[in-house]
């Protein structure tokens, strides 16, 4: 049963580590056109609200993710530790 | 089906052993030093030693004999199978050795004359740090220790790990989130792996690590203790003299298994992991063991 446990636990961390990972490049990987047009004048505020709210919309993703990455893997220990 | 969850095991430990002890968890490997049933007790003790992502399993031949179980059969040795988290640096390892041959030299049934560390690759390495850790404790074991057999040991380190640590180094210095990302995989491997670029045996080795292939220092700053004898046994891909110092066993170069001494055992077309059950290489074990 220890083993399952360990089991769990290592696709727990992959999964948050992993969606970590994933939520950096994705940013990364925008804040590259996003820097090109908050460089241009006329377009500069609105592509700067829309680089916000692309990085929040990324980060409330993965949140959600990791979260219930911990809820499922929490509960599947409980049932765990009880069998 | 135990079998292959254990070797499984064994894999995930040498891959990421150091991250599941730091963790917590369960599926960490806690070192094990055990004797194989059937086999008589005597006042001879010969502890094998396996080597990276390893299990005792490694030392089966297909007929079920093994190097500890024929040096029973042969000249009296009691075998015990040591069992550890090959992830774990190669210091972590040397000190949990320490503290395991001490409590075996001290619940020994009967009288203890003689221990002979046996270690496989790695194996061999973990060896040499509990030898390194119990001569500065001064632990009780040690003047038992009369001989030790290296099979296969990258005594001057392992190229391959060194090539890794370059390429890793390269793909973080590339600003491409992609890329940087693949650094971070890579890097994920053990402090078990990492240790053997170099060989270090002491976390003070470690902190001297630097990104090269070459090796740092072809002087290890832990020699092989004097007060010992020493078997050093190498594989080699091939018979040409060339083709074997150039790729050796195919994981460890010849000059690294060999240590550069003369008189080591260079066994050809015997490649890394059979090494760890061949007949040839009982032969020499078993003519070694008997001078």
């Amino acid at each position: 049963m220890n083993r399952w446990v360990g089991v769990v636990s290592i696709l727990r961390d992959a999964v948050e580590n992993g969606s970590r990972a994933v939520e950096k490049i994705q940013k990364e990987t925008a804040n590259r056109p996003f820097a090109v047009l908050e460089a241009l004048g006329p377009i500069s505020a609105p592509a700067k609200t829309v680089h916000a709210v692309h990085d929040a919309t990324v980060t409330a993703t993965h949140t959600a993710i990791r979260l219930v990455n911990r809820v499922v893997t929490g509960a599947v220990d409980v049932v765990l530790s009880k069998g | 089906m135990a079998a292959r969850l254990d070797a499984a095991l064994g894999i995930l430990n040498g891959l990421v052993g150091d991250y599941l002890e730091r963790t917590g968890n369960p599926l960490a490997t806690p070192m094990v030093c055990q004797p194989r049933e059937g086999l008589p007790n005597s006042s001879k003790a010969v502890v094998l030693i396996h080597g990276l992502m390893g299990t005792e399993e490694h030392w089966a031949f297909e007929n079920g004999d093994d190097y500890g179980s024929l040096l029973s059969r042969d000249a009296g040795w009691a075998p015990r199978y040591l069992r550890y988290n090959t992830g774990r640096s190669i210091a972590e390892n040397g000190v949990a050795l320490d503290a395991v041959l001490e409590a075996m030299v001290a619940r020994w049934e009967g009288p203890l004359d003689e221990v002979m560390l046996l270690g496989h690759s790695m194996g061999g390495l973990v060896a040499r740090a509990a030898c390194h850790v119990a001569g500065l404790k001064t632990s009780g074991w040690l003047p038992k220790v009369k001989r030790a057999i290296y099979v296969g040991t990258p005594h001057q380190g392992a190229p391959m790990e060194r090539i890794g640590r370059v390429v890793s180094k390269v793909l973080k210095a590339v600003p491409d989130p992609y890329t940087q990302l693949i650094a971070q995989l890579a890097d994920l491997r053990s402090d078990g792996i990492k240790d053997l670029g170099d060989a270090d045996l002491r976390d003070e080795d470690r902190a001297r690590r630097v990104a090269s292939v070459s090796l740092k220092d072809p002087h290890h700053p832990v020699p092989l203790l004097p007060q010992l004898r020493h078997l050093l046994i190498a594989g080699s891909v091939s018979q040409t003299p060339w083709l074997a110092a150039l790729f050796g066993d195919a994981v460890v170069p010849l000059g690294s298994a060999t240590n550069g001494l003369l008189d080591a055992k260079i066994l050809p077309g015997i490649l890394h992991m059979p090494l760890a059950h061949r007949p040839e290489v009982y032969e020499a074990i078993s003519a070694w063991s008997r001078e």
